[in-house]
């Protein structure tokens, strides 16, 4: 699984790639929430999407770190 | 009601979100694993035991030798003289041994007769002596000599491959100055700079995943935990002081301790050469 990227002859931390993935994946639900109606309902949305970023991170380098 | 839920919602998100940051941190910063690792492997420096032109070359950069192969031949034709002379030398004094072991026996029947003082027979006893001494000594040199004829003759050590060889024929090599290195067969391992807060969390034995850096995966277990590392605030200047690095008062890096992993077994696709960057994870049990 992921544990390290490597492009040119650099390493990177695999989180070059696990941020993004968890950005878009917040970026994805809020579209969603929104299509949905649901966004508006969100108390303190602010405080709701970045939580939700630590969530998704978390699972992403749970699920594609290769533990 | 809905207000109620509303908030709900939120709140247990954030408290989920502060539950998986923590792990994501732990992880990072406190499960044993490192980026930080190296491929090594016994590499054998071969240094002549006799100098001399180098008469025959019989390997060639990178090429695989087995143990006992013959790698390069050093000009012998000093040596055989050398050889020749002890041997003539351990001749000499073997006769001078027993000319005076036979002058000896004579005196000691002399000495009966009261022929000659018991002086001169403590002479000829030690005479015999000397004599016996000198032989053993050109028996040695006869030895070194053989040494020196059979040491121009430089087999290899162990099996592996020949790095870095610089040596061509005809150069003069020099008693004890290596002129090539040997990397042992199957002798690859691998070391992780694991950071100094990591090591209570490993053991020797571990299970380690080793992820080269090139692509391909390997396996391994924990053989050692390095005991030191140079500390630079024990160096001394001229005046036998201590020299003390300054630091930043906010900021220590952790230092990094070497820990070698034993590779269970190389995959038939995998290369592997001495020096490639690897990252170690090793198992959290």
């Amino acid at each position: 699984m992921l544990q390290t990227v490597s492009f040119a002859g650099l390493e990177f931390s695999p989180l070059v790639v696990l941020l993004p993935v968890a950005f878009l994946l917040v970026a994805a639900t809020r579209f969603i929430l929104h299509w949905l109606h649901l966004r508006e309902r969100i108390w303190k949305v602010a405080w709701f999407e970045v939580a939700l970023f630590f969530c998704y991170l978390a699972a992403t380098v749970y699920l594609l770190g290769g533990r | 009601m809905m207000k109620t839920m509303r908030v709900l919602v939120t709140v247990l998100l954030v408290l989920i979100a502060g539950g998986a940051g923590s792990w994501v941190w732990n992880d990072y910063m406190y499960s044993p694993w490192t980026r930080d690792g190296r491929v090594r492997a016994d590499i054998i420096t071969v240094a002549p035991d006799v100098s001399g032109w180098v008469t025959k070359l019989d390997v060639r950069h990178d090429a695989v030798v087995k143990k006992g192969q013959l790698l390069f031949q050093v000009d012998a034709q000093r040596y055989h003289a050398a050889l020749a002379k002890s041997e003539a030398t351990a001749e000499n004094e073997k006769y001078a041994l027993a000319l005076a072991q036979h002058k000896y026996e004579r005196r000691k029947q002399l000495v009966k007769s009261q022929s000659i003082s018991a002086e001169d027979l403590e002479v000829a006893r030690i005479n015999t002596q000397i004599a016996e001494a000198n032989y053993k000594l050109a028996l040695a040199e006869l030895e070194t000599a053989k040494l020196n004829v059979n040491r121009t003759k430089i087999y290899a050590p162990e099996s592996g491959n020949i790095i870095n060889l610089n040596l061509r024929q005809g150069n003069y090599v020099s008693q004890g100055v290596p002129v090539l290195a040997i990397v042992k067969a199957d002798s690859f391992y691998v070391t992780g700079y694991f950071e100094e807060t990591k090591l209570p969390l490993i053991h020797l034995g571990q299970h380690a995943t080793v992820t080269l850096l090139g692509g391909g995966e390997l396996t391994g277990e924990v053989a050692s935990i390095g005991r030191a590392i140079a500390n630079t605030n024990t160096q001394s200047d001229n005046q036998l002081l201590p020299q003390i690095q300054q630091t930043f008062n906010w900021v220590r890096l952790a230092q990094r301790i070497p820990v070698d992993i034993k590779l269970a077994s190389v995959p038939q696709d995998i290369r592997l050469s001495a020096g490639m960057t690897v990252s170690i994870h090793l198992s959290e049990q």
